[in-house]
């Protein structure tokens, strides 16, 4: 029945006006994409009351356009001014920006639209062969997974910040600790508000996010001057484009960094509340301590871009997942998707492959389209967006500033938010200044919150016994050993180096 | 931050003032506050009345999003609106009763909101595993140990209800609160996490049709589904008090032709055939009440709920 539906969504969309509606989409999913402050999720819940007067499936494809093409166009920022255009290009920005710096920016922007498209492809591809077993996974994963994941993520963080562990805990400390402001998830109470009725629901992320990666970079490029690239490029003066060929060739040549990041993004992206910037960011520390030379990431190192650009691409796959098992949302996205549906007089539930499967594969077949379409669009205009590098600061600053706090002023219609964005900006620009991983915080902060609810619903449910409890579940089983190992792995490396050294 | 929302409500509100001349609704655009954001159900229920809305009342009505604050304010935005007819509100009853039962702070009271109409109604209902050995509340009740049951928020309506209701039948419970939504409450009865969730029947009806869950009992006076027991039987018809309402209000003294003429428009729009239509397909109860009767249930929910007030305090 699955085929039948694919095919005549592929139909749909060739043969009608729908096709305009996906482009239409992509388009906006790229600018909303590029800019930062706005994602995907704004690009959408603005969308939402324009949807009313189409039919369903016009509205699927505008919104599967969107979904697929915003985290591409998110990584163009990162890359060229190591400020992510969404929060799931965080990641991106490590070994990208330093590949800009070196006037390699073509190169970089080359293989994270090849990577976001096959990274996209393989997500989708993963969830049609798991539709059939959809119900099963799901229900694999209870608050028993979910903290475990959480544990796993922030064994990732200490992992990750390989020489600066102690101001790499110190960030993922101040995070959790933004983590806990607002209403307690249990219990209802609110804490540390300071009386302030904005903070009742949490330290906002997209305020967060924004600040602390576009304001602080800007104001970190204010302060230096020049441009992005400056005349290290080496091809400078002819301003002369090059390597984006041979950026889309080295996502084919480390297939196993592409591979392992789109499993990781559909996996996590399968999980309500964690996401793209999660996903991104451990499919990035995993490739780092994979691999044979980790010191080499950070400075630019090409597989440091595919990874999480493969990941937050696979992650929209991977979030639909719990979609079609039960009508819920995997991610703030396809919460949206399912708003659609509502919006459109349905009713979405455990039988939405039966009564909405047009609805569904419509959306697969968008975004399949769209995350391809993205790249090309990107491959055909990274030649006049890199020159964004060569520009001197003294304009690409107000520009970025204005429209980002824009962008967050848009959301929700909130001046604190703008207000929150530039009190982030200022302490990311100290975190810069003094050297603090800001990624570390942005993980924190968005996991604190799931491994704190999970924690307590697991202690309720086991009466109190959360250990006996995840032990006798396979899947936490996997995970702690999983985490363990992360713990391990720099250790076991280390003592491996000094045997070699003594030898 | 109501200092940051003030300047915003007091340019509203004169710019609102201004054309105070001519008769409603002729003035200007009639704007819809709904406190959450796009594509919930509160979002959905204005967005599908306002265009019947805008055709029986002869003037545009703006759906306005004002989110935050578990919905206090977009009701502090109406509150602060001129009460001219010109802004009107859905809110979230019986939570923002509940919250104010309780002394926590909404920002405005809720007895000088100048109610409209209501506009939908939900009972509620109990459901386990498909395959689970309990087959009625005293089945739950007699497990020898407390029942546990899943919702999303200590705070939201279903978690209070189950809280007053279990108490009244004398049952201790666990309340597994924290999960993301009425659907992943209902998952998590089938993963063998909890015994049992209390949600609106329609929400349940959805799991049950699909063969995941079996519905037990519900809130109600009398038989809603065939074989499923009602309050009446078990001799709590009270019970059936506990309801979710889609409730319109204005600011605080409103005029009362205004208020009928927004009410009739509401009920027109209410009979009208996208709504019925949509009604229908979503499992909505169209429960049409006009501004007096709206009036008096709030009054009396409000009276209800402050009953248990020691029961639902934050400890």
């Amino acid at each position: 029945m699955g085929l039948d539906a694919l095919l005549s969504a592929v139909v749909d969309l060739i043969g009608g006006g729908s096709f305009l509606y996906l482009l239409a989409g992509v388009l906006l999913g790229l600018c909303f994409g590029v800019i930062p402050g706005l994602g995907g999720t704004t690009a959408l819940a603005l969308l939402i009351p324009v949807t009313y007067g189409m039919s369903s499936l016009d509205a699927m494809y505008l919104a599967g356009g969107v979904m697929g093409a915003t985290s591409f166009g998110g990584s163009i920022t990162a890359i060229l001014l190591n400020t992510p255009g969404t929060a799931p290009n965080a990641a991106t920005t490590f070994d990208g920006y330093p590949l800009a710096k070196q006037g390699k920016a073509g190169m970089a922007i080359g293989a994270s639209a090849a990577a976001s498209a096959l990274g996209g492809l393989i997500g989708l591809f993963t969830l049609l062969l798991f539709i059939p077993v959809a119900k099963e996974v799901v229900l694999k994963f209870g608050p028993a997974e979910f903290f475990l994941l959480t544990v796993l993520g922030l064994a990732a963080i200490a992992v990750s910040v390989r020489g600066k562990l102690l101001r790499g805990l110190i960030a993922g400390g101040l995070g959790l600790i933004f983590a806990f402001v607002g209403s307690d998830a249990i219990t209802g109470d609110i804490r540390f508000t300071g009386g302030i009725d904005y903070l009742w629901d949490g330290i906002p992320l997209v305020p967060t996010l924004t600040g602390m990666f576009a304001i602080a970079q800007m104001i970190e490029l204010a302060l230096k001057g020049g441009s992005v690239a400056g005349d290290k490029a080496p091809d400078a003066k002819t301003m002369r484009i090059s390597g984006v060929g041979t950026g889309v060739l080295s996502v084919f040549k480390n297939w196993p960094t592409l591979l392992r990041g789109s499993l990781i993004g559909t996996i996590i992206g399968a999980i309500p509340g964690l996401g793209g910037t999660v996903a991104a960011f451990l499919a990035y520390s995993s490739t780092v301590q994979t691999d044979k030379d980790p010191d080499s990431f950070g400075k630019g190192n090409i597989k440091g871009v595919i990874a999480p650009e493969a990941a937050n691409n696979a992650k929209d796959g991977g979030s639909l997942i719990p979609t079609v098992a039960f009508g819920i949302p995997g991610s703030a996205e396809t919460a949206l998707f399912l708003a659609i549906l509502v919006l459109h007089g349905m009713n979405p539930g455990p039988a939405i492959l039966l009564y909405n499967e047009r609805e569904v594969y419509g959306l697969i077949v968008a975004l399949t389209a769209s995350a391809v379409g993205a790249s090309l669009i990107g491959l055909l205009i990274a030649r006049w967006l890199v020159l964004i590098t060569r520009i001197d600061v003294g304009i690409v600053v107000p520009v970025v500033v204005a429209i980002s706090l824009t962008g967050v002023y848009v959301l929700e219609g909130r001046m604190a938010d703008v207000l929150l964005t530039v009190g982030m900006g200022i302490l990311g620009y100290l975190m810069i200044r003094f050297d603090y991983p800001r990624l570390t915080l942005i993980i924190a902060l968005v996991l604190g919150e799931t491994a704190e609810r999970s924690f307590h619903q697991v202690m309720l449910i086991s009466d109190g016994q959360a250990l006996a409890f995840m032990l006798n579940r396979p899947v936490s089983v996997i995970l702690i050993v999983a985490t363990v190992i992360t713990f391990l792995l720099p250790s076991l490396r280390r003592v491996r180096q000094k045997r070699a050294l003594v030898k | 931050m109501r200092k940051y929302l003030q300047p915003g409500a007091i340019a509203l509100a004169a710019l609102a003032a201004t054309p105070a001349l001519a008769e409603f609704p002729m003035d200007g655009d009639v704007t819809f506050v709904i406190p959450y954001n796009p594509g919930g159900g509160f979002d959905t229920i204005v967005r599908t009345f306002s265009p019947a809305l805008e055709e029986a009342l002869g003037a545009t009505v703006v759906p306005e999003n004002i989110p935050g604050a578990s919905g206090t304010r977009g009701g502090q935005e109406v509150y602060r609106s001129d009460p001219d007819g010109y802004t009107i509100g859905i809110f979230n009853i019986p939570g923002l009763t509940v919250s104010e039962a309780t002394d926590r702070d909404i920002g405005f009271p809720l007895s000088d909101i100048t109610w409209i109409a209501n506009l939908a109604e939900e009972q509620y209902g109990i459901a386990v595993r498909v395959d689970s050995p309990i087959q009625s509340v005293e089945d739950l009740c007699n497990m020898g140990a407390p029942i546990k049951l899943s919702d999303t928020g200590v705070d939201s309506t279903s978690s209070i209800t189950a809280v007053i209701m279990f108490d009244i039948l004398d049952c201790p419970i666990v309340n597994v609160t924290g999960y993301g939504g009425s659907n992943d409450t209902m998952i998590a009865v089938m993963r063998e996490e909890v015994d049992a969730t209390l949600k609106p029947v329609g929400s349940l009806a959805k799991y049950v049709e699909s063969g995941d869950l079996r519905m037990i009992f519900t809130l109600t006076e009398d038989t809603v589904l065939d074989g499923v027991q009602n309050a009446t039987e078990i001799g709590h018809p009270e019970l059936a008090n506990f309801t979710i309402n889609r409730v319109v209000g204005g600011p605080p003294g409103m005029d009362p032709a205004v208020v009928a003429m927004l009410s009739d428009a509401l009920r027109t729009a209410s009979e009208s055939a996208p709504v019925q239509e949509w009604a229908s397909g979503s499992g909505t109860a169209l429960t049409f009440m006009a501004a007096d009767e709206t009036t008096a249930m709030m009054s009396a929910l409000s009276e209800f709920y402050v009953q248990y007030k020691d029961l639902l305090a934050p400890q």
